[in-house]
């Protein structure tokens, strides 16, 4: 499996990468809002570690290479109230829309369309590239998945 | 003209029609079958004769097909008629082609053989026409030729490569065909692993206090074990293999030198801490790399 010939480019940094930057994310948490209110509910308290695992996620896999963790990363800035960037993708999305619309393979479409809402940043993708981020995002969530898993099993009480 | 039709290829090998990988992509058996549609077809000459009259390509396939025995196999068949069409509609469609952007040859083909003539075709036309950059594809048989429909062709043959590498990603994907039964897996395995992060960062969350407390001592282990003592590093890397189960590139240049960037920022801070809490960051950290073995069972 190693050695297998993947002509999609999927490598994904390995575990230690994706768990330091998970960990600094969550530590980053901790040292923002903990003199502040120590009993948070536990929905926000969710929200924030879920959003900390995405976001550390795409740091780890690789910055803004990728497009979908680029536009994860946008939208965590933006719930932040920071600068917004790449605008100018608005345009080539439009327009691959409108080629997209031309020649529609209806089975394959319906399908894709939903894949386009589970992966982020697959709204302005045509249908091949959009497989090869799929790709990338699924090595990345399972990578994701499995150090959350070990956390969990090395803190929860023996 | 008495020529066998492996006199023939040779005859195009020279003149630098065909490639010489089309003359091993025969191969020795090919050789063989060629020799025996021919035996097939008889070597009269006037048989020979009769097919030059013959003006339009749909007249001469009706012709060979009534010669098909039962043992030749499909390729092979095909493989000759294509060689006798090239011969003969050289000369006709040297000029239309000429015209054209891409290369297109209208033959007869059936669908099993379609990816080996592919590759020939490719290796004829672009040994002809060398300085062409583009992408050769062969239109089948009763299928329009023009640009839009060859370009929809060759887009969707890229699509179903790269479905069935996510075939190969996508647990549980080789049992499903068909594109829509395929992407239907592949939602469902995003959507399952999606919710599989909100489960464990909702257990993380109830866990947090204790996370609290050990999330400084740990990263700055991690940190230490890794430049500190370099076989302790070296033992994690093997383990790491074990438990990988991705296709993995540069594993030990990327793991340290993303590890050297973030360590020259947080470690002069957290260097005192690190003494106190040497016993419990110990254990834990090896639960962080002993539990992979297990969630990576378990996960699977």
């Amino acid at each position: 499996m190693a050695s297998a010939y993947n002509p999609i480019y999927t490598d994904v940094p390995e575990k230690d990468v994706f768990a330091l930057h998970f960990l600094q994310t969550l530590s980053n948490l901790r040292t923002q809002n903990s003199f502040s209110s120590p009993d948070n509910k536990t929905s926000d308290r969710v929200k924030k570690i879920k959003k900390a695992a995405y976001v550390s996620m795409a740091r780890a896999a690789g910055g803004t290479n990728r497009l979908w963790s680029r536009s994860l990363l946008h939208q965590a800035a933006k719930r932040n109230n920071k600068n917004v960037r790449f605008l100018r993708r608005k345009r080539r999305v439009t327009w691959l829309m409108r080629r997209r619309s031309n020649r529609g393979d209806p089975i394959e479409d319906v399908a894709a369309e939903r894949l386009r809402n589970l992966v982020p940043g697959g709204g302005g993708m045509e249908t091949s590239k959009l497989m090869e981020e799929t790709a990338h995002y699924i090595k990345c969530l399972s990578m994701q998945v499995k150090v959350m898993q070990c956390l969990v099993d090395g803190l929860s009480p023996k | 003209m008495d020529l066998s039709v492996l006199e023939r290829v040779k005859w195009l090998q020279q003149q630098q029609m065909v490639s010489p990988e089309f003359f091993e992509i025969l191969g020795s058996d090919g050789r063989e079958e060629l020799k025996r549609v021919e035996s097939y077809l008889g070597n009269n000459n006037d048989e020979w004769q009769s097919f030059r009259h013959y003006e339009t390509i749909d007249g001469c396939i009706s012709r060979t097909s009534s010669f098909q025995m039962e043992q030749v196999k499909n390729n092979e068949e095909n493989r000759a008629t294509a060689l006798q069409h090239k011969r003969k509609t050289e000369g006709k469609t040297e000029k239309i082609e000429n015209k054209k952007n891409k290369k297109i040859k209208t033959e007869d083909e059936t669908e099993s053989s379609m990816k080996g003539k592919s590759n020939m075709s490719n290796s004829e036309t672009s040994s002809e026409i060398q300085k062409r950059d583009y992408i050769h594809v062969r239109a089948r048989r009763g299928e329009a030729t023009d640009r839009h429909s060859l370009a929809e062709r060759a887009r969707r043959e890229k699509l179903s490569k790269k479905m069935k590498c996510l075939q190969d990603i996508v647990p549980g994907c080789n049992k499903v065909t068909g594109k829509a039964g395929m992407l239907d897996e592949i939602i469902n395995y995003v959507q399952s692993l999606q919710q599989q992060v909100e489960f464990l960062s909702m257990k993380l969350s109830v866990l947090n206090p204790e996370l609290d407390y050990h999330i400084n001592e740990l990263s700055t282990k991690q940190f230490q074990a890794c430049f500190t003592d370099l076989p302790e590093a070296v033992s994690k890397q093997s383990m790491m293999v074990d438990a990988s189960s991705f296709p993995l590139q540069h594993q030990e240049s990327l793991d340290y030198s993303v590890i050297n960037s973030i360590q020259t920022t947080t470690l002069g801070s957290k260097d005192q801490t690190s003494s106190g809490w040497e016993i419990h960051s110990q254990s834990l950290y090896n639960n962080l790399r002993t539990d992979s073995d297990s969630s990576f069972f378990s996960l699977k």
